[in-house]
C-alpha cells in the first residue's frame, strides 16, 4: 500500500473505484470486477489476491442495488435466476478448488478465444 | 423446451459458469448475459437484470468462503460496494435508457476486451 498517500485520499480512491465498478455493473449486468480488480491493483496498491477479495465483497451491495433497480423496472426473471444461482454457487466452489496453475494457460487461451466468438455472436446473432 | 428441461439446463449452465468463474477469476456475468440472450432468448435488459440476481448470492457465498480462510478485508469491501451501489443504480438507469441493440454492442466490446486480455494472460504465463 502507498504509505505516502493520506488516508483521506486513499479512501477517496477506493470510493471512486467502487463507483466505477458499480456503474459498469449496472450498465452491463456483470459484477464489475473486470473494472475494480485492475483499478485496485494499479491505483489502490492491492495485490492480485486481495484485490479479487475486495472486488468480490464490493459486488454484494453493488449487485443488490443493480438488481433492485432493474427489478423496479420489471426486468428480473426470478425462476430462471434462482435455477442459475443454485448451479452457480455449487460450481464456483468447485472451480475455486480445481484452480490448478498447470492448466491455467490453456484454459485462459481457450476461454479468451471463446469470448471473442461470443462477442461476434452478440453482434450478428439473434 | 419443457419447463423441467429448461430448469435442468439453467442449473447445469449455472454450475459450468461458476466453475469457469472460479477457475479463471472472471465473473459469471460475462457468461450469463450472452447465454440468457443467445440461448434462453431473453432481451438484453432481462438478461442483465437476471444476471445480477445470480451474481448476488454467488458473491455472498464466495465472500463467506474467503472470510473463513482469512483472505481479504470484508468491511472495506462492503464499504467500497456501498459507494458502488450508487454507481450501480446510475448504470441501470443508463442501461434502461439505451436501446437493447446498442447495449448488446457495448456488451460485445466488453466480451472482446476480456477475451483479448485472457489470451494475453495466457501468453504471459509460461
Amino acid at each position: 500500500m502507498d504509505v505516502a498517500l493520506s488516508s483521506r485520499a486513499y479512501y477517496g480512491r477506493l470510493g471512486a473505484i467502487g463507483l466505477a465498478g458499480g456503474l459498469f455493473s449496472g450498465l452491463l449486468g456483470v459484477g464489475g470486477g473486470v473494472v475494480m480488480v485492475p483499478l485496485l491493483v494499479l491505483w489502490g496498491g492491492y495485490g492480485q489476491r486481495d484485490a479479487h477479495a475486495v472486488s468480490l465483497g464490493a459486488i454484494i451491495p453493488i449487485s443488490a442495488a443493480g438488481m433492485i433497480a432493474f427489478g423496479a423496472a420489471g426486468e428480473v426473471r426470478l425462476p430462471e435466476a434462482l435455477a442459475l444461482a443454485v448451479g452457480s454457487i455449487v460450481g464456483a466452489q468447485a472451480g475455486a478448488r480445481l484452480l490448478a496453475r498447470a492448466e491455467e494457460r490453456k484454459l485462459k487461451l481457450a476461454f479468451g478465444v471463446f469470448l471473442l466468438l461470443v462477442a461476434v455472436l452478440m453482434v450478428v446473432g439473434r | 423446451m419443457s419447463t423441467l428441461g429448461l430448469l435442468v439446463l439453467l442449473i447445469a449452465f449455472g454450475a459450468a459458469a461458476g466453475v469457469l468463474a472460479g477457475l479463471l477469476g472472471v465473473g459469471g456475468g460475462i457468461l450469463l448475459v450472452p447465454f440468457l440472450v443467445l440461448v434462453v432468448g431473453m432481451t438484453q435488459h432481462e438478461a442483465e437484470a437476471t444476471s445480477l440476481l445470480v451474481i448476488l448470492p454467488t458473491a455472498i457465498a464466495a465472500s463467506v468462503a474467503l472470510r473463513r480462510r482469512n483472505v481479504g478485508d470484508l468491511p472495506t469491501a462492503l464499504a467500497v460496494g456501498l459507494v458502488g451501489a450508487v454507481g450501480a443504480v446510475a448504470g441501470v438507469l443508463l442501461a434502461l435508457a439505451l436501446d437493447a441493440d446498442v447495449l448488446r454492442l457495448v456488451f460485445a466490446v466488453l466480451l472482446a476486451f476480456v477475451g483479448v486480455r485472457l489470451i494475453g494472460d495466457a501468453r504471459a504465463v509460461r
